[in-house]
């Protein structure tokens, strides 16, 4: 100990602790210019608003992915979830086909309540039945995707034109869409003072020493998988709003997708380690990586070629900054 | 009026008596010191009083009232406070998070960091503002020595304001200046009421700290002592007990040819400078204190711990930094948590005794299962292992044969050194006493063997020499005569030997 080292945080060790994070903002801004530099208008107000809307259902899946990942666990029926949430909106829109005003509240509250339940039940399984939470969540993905299917078994129905409207207009010079990430990042910057989202770094760490210092870590799961379920019924919302349909197929996608954003967002899915910040930048990272294969004319054919090969580089990026910690 | 008391714990693991009728008990504002020897129970009695076992029978008594303890949570609302050599920090989580885990104060709902930061601050300040280097609070644990780590788990414990605080080894990475520093904290505690139950390898800081000791034997309380008016070898009589003669095998004498010789070997905390000598047909002990460097000295030959120094096998320095390079010089280990590291359990015992050596045996990467059959019948034969069928999965046999299967699968890689980790634990005696024979047999062959072991009676029963370590250097070696169990009780704590005539 002949070097003293620092009582308050140095610029350095800040920059250690947030590097996983750094890199994917690195990531974000490079291709965030190839992005401008192949579509001029990219920063015009109505293309944002077009990929803020886009984006968002993922974003708000990959920030629910984190809740489970940072315990070292993982939801592979995310997906399924967001589809339930999905099919139950339209199909109560489709019943109140009067409503007017706050009325129209009434099926996307139901539909946030039941992504919701759907995750409580994930944490359940995981956390009192003790099943792996691969497993388990693989099965109840099964599940998910049949009570969707139930519910709506073709794709079909709509939502109120005045509910698409509002979600397409504009406040104080900012798209609704945006409106909403932002609310979801102000609910976040609350959420993250509280014990149980300290708690949930402190599971994912070592969960038998969280256990030895007190910590109930079967309930900190289920307030895990909870807030997970809780934040599909968001990503729910976000599609539907956005595709302005039900499809009992249209979620399953986003399970993956938000797990590759998680990682490129420098959350670690051992546990632990990781904000939902950086699965922000992930999620967008992944949409416009869609949008450059766009732009850049590549044929049809090789879109999906050219997105495993950027994804994956993107990934070997951002666990640079997890490598060189750990070294 | 005792402040924690045990009323007839009784505690089996599976056949194996760990505690017996145990009655202990310590008054408020007294530190007692848990002494006794390897797999003696003291371990196992702090670990009902925290809740971590449960005891088959027998009562917790805090305050004269039975305390159900189940749990971490119990234990806190009991005013129980425990630090293990093993750490309960979160390694991602920073200094002041760690201090505070499971009891952070909060306001509206969310942690108030602000407070947080100040009681993290005061605790550890308690503990670390008499040593010379401060530790920062913001820093993620991880990046802190081993010695900080253990002084922020201290001062987790004190964080709770503990009536009864448990050091179950909670000195033991600790240097003498900090050793001294907690010390006094304790000491502190003490004045205020506070009761402390301290367990440590180290009987110097015993008698330096705690006015009475329980020693425990065999799972059994033996004596409560005064320690003012006990000597060292007062202890070492007590907790060796009656020495019972140990029917020692006819294990052949080595043969002169060194097999296996490492020099100045050394791994960063966990032991430095061993010397030793290995010989072709020799059984030589490590002995000692649980967790004073043996495994890891076991590890670091068998390629699965960093080390420094130099290895000679067969008189040729040997590079081992993982474990295939052993096995390719034949260096092989069987440890003593098979089903972790030794067995691949739902397998079938032909797989598994097979399985190092089928690459000896296959034609163009084909095997012959009429072949298979045959060397494993024939290590079936040799080792004496008892099974109906050798293509029953190996979970089936019990658990010597299980460690027999272990030596069996190496047994035809003819491996010419073997690393045995405590091979016997959780083993019956039966059993115990067939794998010693399978070891003899390998040994008359010219096998040698390095094992490590908790249990005295095995290095005396098998071992021609036992290296006895503490604190990870080697601070003795016994052979023939002075290979008793006096002796390496002696030399494992450090107590100066020349009490003769131990009746």
């Amino acid at each position: 100990m002949e070097e003293r080292r620092a009582l308050e945080p140095t610029f350095k060790e800040r920059a250690e602790r947030h590097a996983p994070l750094l890199m994917s903002v690195v990531v974000f801004v490079l291709i965030v210019a190839v992005n401008r530099f192949l579509q001029p208008n990219f920063f015009n107000r109505f293309v944002i608003r077009s990929n803020i809307t886009t984006f968002l259902p993922l974003i708000m899946a990959a920030i629910g992915q984190t809740m489970v990942v940072l315990t070292g666990n993982i939801d592979l029926s995310l997906g399924s979830i967001i589809t339930v949430v999905n099919v139950v909106i339209i199909t109560l829109f489709g019943k109140m086909p009067e409503a007017t005003g706050l009325q129209l509240a009434i099926p996307i509250l139901v539909g946030v309540l039941v992504g919701l339940l759907a995750g409580t039940v994930n944490g359940f399984l995981i956390a009192k039945l003790r099943l792996q939470a691969v497993i388990a969540t693989f099965a109840s993905n099964l599940f998910w995707m049949g009570l969707a299917l139930a519910v709506l078994p073709v794709p079909g129905g709509s939502v109120p034109w005045d509910l698409s409207s509002f979600y397409r207009s504009w406040f104080l010079g900012l798209p609704m869409s945006v409106w909403f990430l932002l609310l979801v990042m102000v609910f976040w910057a609350l959420l993250r003072r509280t014990r149980l989202i300290r708690y949930f770094y402190a599971v994912g760490g070592n969960a038998s020493n969280a256990y030895r210092s007190g910590i109930r870590v079967e309930w900190i799961l289920i307030g895990a998988y909870a807030l997970c379920g809780f934040f599909a019924g968001l990503s729910g919302l976000a599609l539907t709003l956005d595709i302005s349909s039900g499809d009992p197929l249209v979620g399953h996608p986003l399970t993956l997708s938000s797990i590759t954003a998680v990682v490129i967002g420098g959350t670690l899915l051992s546990g632990g380690s990781g904000s939902p910040i950086g699965s922000i930048l992930g999620a967008c990272i992944l949409g416009l990586v869609r949008n450059i294969i766009f732009f850049a004319n590549v044929p049809p054919f090789y879109q999906d070629f050219i997105f495993g090969v950027v994804v994956i580089i993107a990934l070997i990026v951002s666990s640079l900054g997890a490598r060189r910690r750990t070294a | 009026m005792a402040h924690l008391r045990t009323e007839g714990i009784c505690k089996n693991f599976g056949g194996v008596r760990a505690l017996h009728n145990v009655d202990f008990s310590c008054a408020r504002g007294e530190i007692h010191a848990l002494l006794g020897a390897n797999g003696s129970g003291k371990s196992t009695l702090s670990k009902i009083i925290t809740g971590v076992v449960a005891a088959d029978r027998g009562t917790v008594y805090i305050n004269n009232r039975a305390a159900a303890i189940h749990g971490p949570n119990d234990m806190f609302a009991q005013g129980i406070s425990a630090v293990y050599q093993e750490l309960s920090l979160i390694p991602q989580l920073t200094v002041a998070e760690n201090i505070l885990l499971g009891q952070e104060p909060t306001r509206l709902g969310g942690i108030n960091s602000k407070a947080a930061w100040k009681r993290a601050a005061e605790v550890l300040q308690t503990i670390a503002a008499k040593l010379d280097s401060e530790i920062p609070l913001h820093v993620p644990v991880r990046s802190l020595s081993s010695a900080e780590q253990q002084l922020v788990e201290i001062a987790k414990a004190l964080a709770r304001e503990p009536e009864i605080l448990i050091l179950d080894e909670a000195t033991a990475s600790l240097r003498e200046k900090e050793v001294q520093v907690v010390f006094e904290e304790v000491r502190r505690l003490r004045e205020q009421g506070c009761t402390v139950i301290f367990i440590s390898h180290r009987l110097e800081e015993v008698f330096d700290l705690c006015e009475r000791a329980t020693v425990l034997r065999n799972g059994e309380v033996v004596a409560t002592v005064n320690l003012a008016e006990t000597t060292e070898q007062d202890l070492l009589r007590h907790m060796l007990g009656e020495v019972a003669s140990v029917d020692s095998l006819s294990v052949p004498a080595p043969q002169d040819r060194v097999v296996l010789e490492v020099k100045e070997l050394s791994s960063a905390s966990s032991f430095q400078r061993i010397n030793f000598q290995l010989r072709a047909g020799e059984i030589l002990g490590l002995g000692g204190l649980q967790g004073q460097g043996q495994s890891e000295v076991i590890q670091a030959i068998y390629g699965a711990r960093p080390y420094t120094g130099r290895i000679l096998f067969e008189g040729q320095e040997v590079q081992i930094h993982k474990p295939a390079a052993a096995i390719n010089s034949g260096i092989v280990l069987v440890p003593g948590d098979r089903h972790v590291e030794g067995l691949a359990l739902q397998r079938s015992v032909l797989e598994n005794v097979t399985l190092p050596s089928v690459a000896h045996r296959s034609r163009f990467g084909l095997l012959k299962m009429g072949r298979e059959e045959e060397v494993t019948a024939g290590v079936v034969e040799r080792l004496q292992v008892k099974v109906a069928d050798v293509h029953l999965p190996v979970n089936t046999l019990s658990g010597g044969n299980q460690q027999k299967a272990v030596i069996g699968k190496w047994l035809l890689t003819q491996s010419k050194v073997m690393l045995l980790d405590d091979p016997t634990k959780g083993v019956d005696v039966q059993a115990r006493l067939e794998i010693y024979r399978s070891v003899e047999e390998l040994c008359s062959q010219g096998v040698s063997f390095l094992l490590s072991s908790s249990d005295n009676k095995e290095l005396i029963a098998l071992c021609h020499r036992v290296l006895v370590m503490y604190e990870g250097q080697i601070v003795a070696e016994l052979a023939g005569e002075e290979l008793t169990e006096e002796n390496l009780v002696a030399a494992s704590m450090r107590i100066t030997p020349g009490v003769k005539g131990v009746s």
